[in-house]
């Protein structure tokens, strides 16, 4: 399990003649998710919703003000130092941050990327991380045979499953995803969420996404915050978000979706 | 006949990788002036291609483009020029689209100042204005900041649009102009371009979400891989679709309204 709380975060600013000023892009907030369920975080641009997701493996940029506890099965790890917090990441909390479809070597094979972080984190003998890959992969939704394909050789949502396949390489507890269809057709989309609702279902994985699109998280998971201004200003089940809204700020947006999908 | 696309085929050049593709296959397309249509497709099925091809910026292997009487593949680059003065475009890319090194204001100013002249400086000033307050980046601070700093996606996106309408285009051509805006923004943005086609733009909607091609334009087009799968009312693409992809298309898109596909009833437990 993981439970916020009481968390802040406080950015310093940055303008054009450096470091003045600060944002507080999360204030006091505090939720809980368990494992084995899809948990979303949803809100427009700016709400805090990644800088929440970001917090969690302790991954916010230096400089940066946080308050609270974050725990993970009981223990806080915004207290962790920087060595503790690199023996968490990866193997219990696995990142996929957003964009995480570009952030492909483009000299390597996706394959050999994967197979070195496999080396580093695993000590697997090259033969071992090679038969490793094509698991991830399989695991991934991906041919196995793409592995020895460069980065700009495979489609947007190849990239992304492969970043998919990179995140599993440790076998992590949880997986946190950020905006993890973005950019991507609505096919696409699906065959993703799908994937990932399937690890999240057979393999007993924890997860949290971060998604500015709520019909798309309402599809998947089983409960969902909406952000707004660094607050958690409504969280429930999808259905009952969309049928008895409590906040003015979600009603709006559940409003605008729902007049979108409407028939006039 | 605003515009009348008949059996137009695009292949992108080979190179030293890959063969030709065709990247449009004997497409036709015929819209009257005040007309709208969206085309709904997948990424690689054409569509960017399309627009291109409407503002004459490829040359077809066969078949013809004639934008507001004129055939495209006759007109002289001046003449070309002039049509593309009456359309505007909204490109995919706010990033790479934007003069990078002028103010919001001054980007949006920019084609008013090219094609009616400096002296009509400050009509041109008054029209940008005008229009980012209408798109809700009206702000001093935002108008004066340059837009390579300091604007988001969804921001840049809407200097984009202000930049495509600011002279009243007969034409509007926009390729996914609400990617990266946010659902309440999105509706804002819709109801400015439904405003615009009640007095007589016409527009070609590009997206891959049905419901979004459906608020654009009454009338749709699916394309798959170059080619027109199916023609007709975006409504009807959306309750009773006819070919297999825009089947997928239906099923794969999320629909906050249909309680059947929430998790929390199937895959929460």
């Amino acid at each position: 399990m993981i439970s916020i709380r009481n968390l802040s975060i406080t950015y310093g600013r940055m303008t054009s003649r450096g470091r003045s000023g600060e944002t507080e892009a999360v204030k006091n907030i505090s939720f809980s998710v368990e494992k084995g369920k899809l948990f979303a975080l949803a809100g427009e641009s700016g709400s805090g919703k990644s800088s929440v997701l970001m917090a969690i493996p302790g991954l916010l940029p230096e400089g940066t003000r946080v308050s609270g506890e974050i725990l993970l099965d009981g223990r806080n790890l915004t207290a962790l130092s920087e060595e503790e917090l690199n023996a968490l990441r990866w193997r219990r909390i696995a990142l996929i941050p957003q964009g995480a479809m570009n952030s492909f070597t483009p000299v390597l094979t996706v394959g050999r990327h994967i197979e070195e972080v496999l080396d580093v984190h695993l000590g697997l003998s090259k033969r071992a991380a090679r038969e490793r890959t094509q698991e991830l992969f399989v695991r991934a939704g991906l041919d196995g045979a793409l592995a020895s394909r460069y980065p700009h050789e495979l489609s947007g949502g190849q990239k992304q499953r492969a970043a998919i396949a990179l995140a599993l390489a440790c076998d992590p507890d949880w997986l946190l995803c950020d905006e993890p269809t973005t950019a991507l057709d609505v096919i696409t989309q699906k065959g993703i969420v799908d994937t990932l609702k399937d690890l999240v279902e057979t393999k007993g994985v924890g997860m949290l996404l971060v998604s500015h699109d709520l019909p798309l998280a309402a599809s998947v998971c089983s409960r969902i915050f909406i952000m707004k201004g660094g607050t958690i200003v409504e969280e429930g089940a999808p259905r009952e978000i969309v049928a008895h809204p409590k906040n003015p700020h979600s009603a709006a947006l559940v409003n605008a979706l729902l007049e979108l999908e409407r028939e006039e | 006949m605003l515009l009348d696309i008949r059996k137009l085929t695009i292949d992108f050049p080979p190179s030293r990788k890959r063969k030709a593709v065709r990247a449009l296959k004997e497409f036709s397309l015929r819209l009257e002036a005040g007309e709208s249509v969206s085309i709904v497709g997948e990424s690689g099925s054409g569509k960017t291609t399309l627009i291109r091809c409407i503002s004459g910026h490829v040359t077809p292997v066969s078949g013809s483009v004639s934008l507001f009487g004129a055939d495209l593949s006759e007109a002289s680059n001046q003449e070309l020029v002039a049509l593309r003065r009456r359309c505007g475009v909204v490109s995919q890319d706010p990033y790479g689209s934007l003069p990078p090194t002028l103010t919001v204001l001054e980007a949006v100013m920019e084609p008013w100042l090219l094609v009616r002249g400096r002296e009509a400086r400050q009509a041109g000033e008054h029209k940008a204005r005008e229009l980012l307050d209408e798109l809700g980046i009206g702000r001093e601070e935002i108008l004066s900041s340059k837009v390579r700093l300091s604007l988001s996606g969804g921001q840049r996106q809407r200097v984009a649009i202000a930049r495509a309408l600011v002279l009243g285009p007969e034409l509007l051509l926009c390729d996914e102009p609400t990617s990266m805006q946010d659902a309440s923004t999105r509706g804002d943005i819709l109801r400015i371009l439904q405003r615009r086609q009640e007095t007589g733009m016409s527009m070609i909607f590009v997206t891959h979400d049905l419901f979004l091609a459906r608020k654009a334009a009454s009338r749709g087009l699916v394309l798959y891989r170059g080619e027109a799968v199916e023609e007709g009312l975006c409504r009807d693409f959306l309750a009773s679709p006819q070919h297999p992809y825009t089947k997928a298309l239906v099923a794969a898109l999320p629909k906050l309204s249909s309680s059947a596909t929430y998790a929390g009833e199937s895959g929460g437990r």
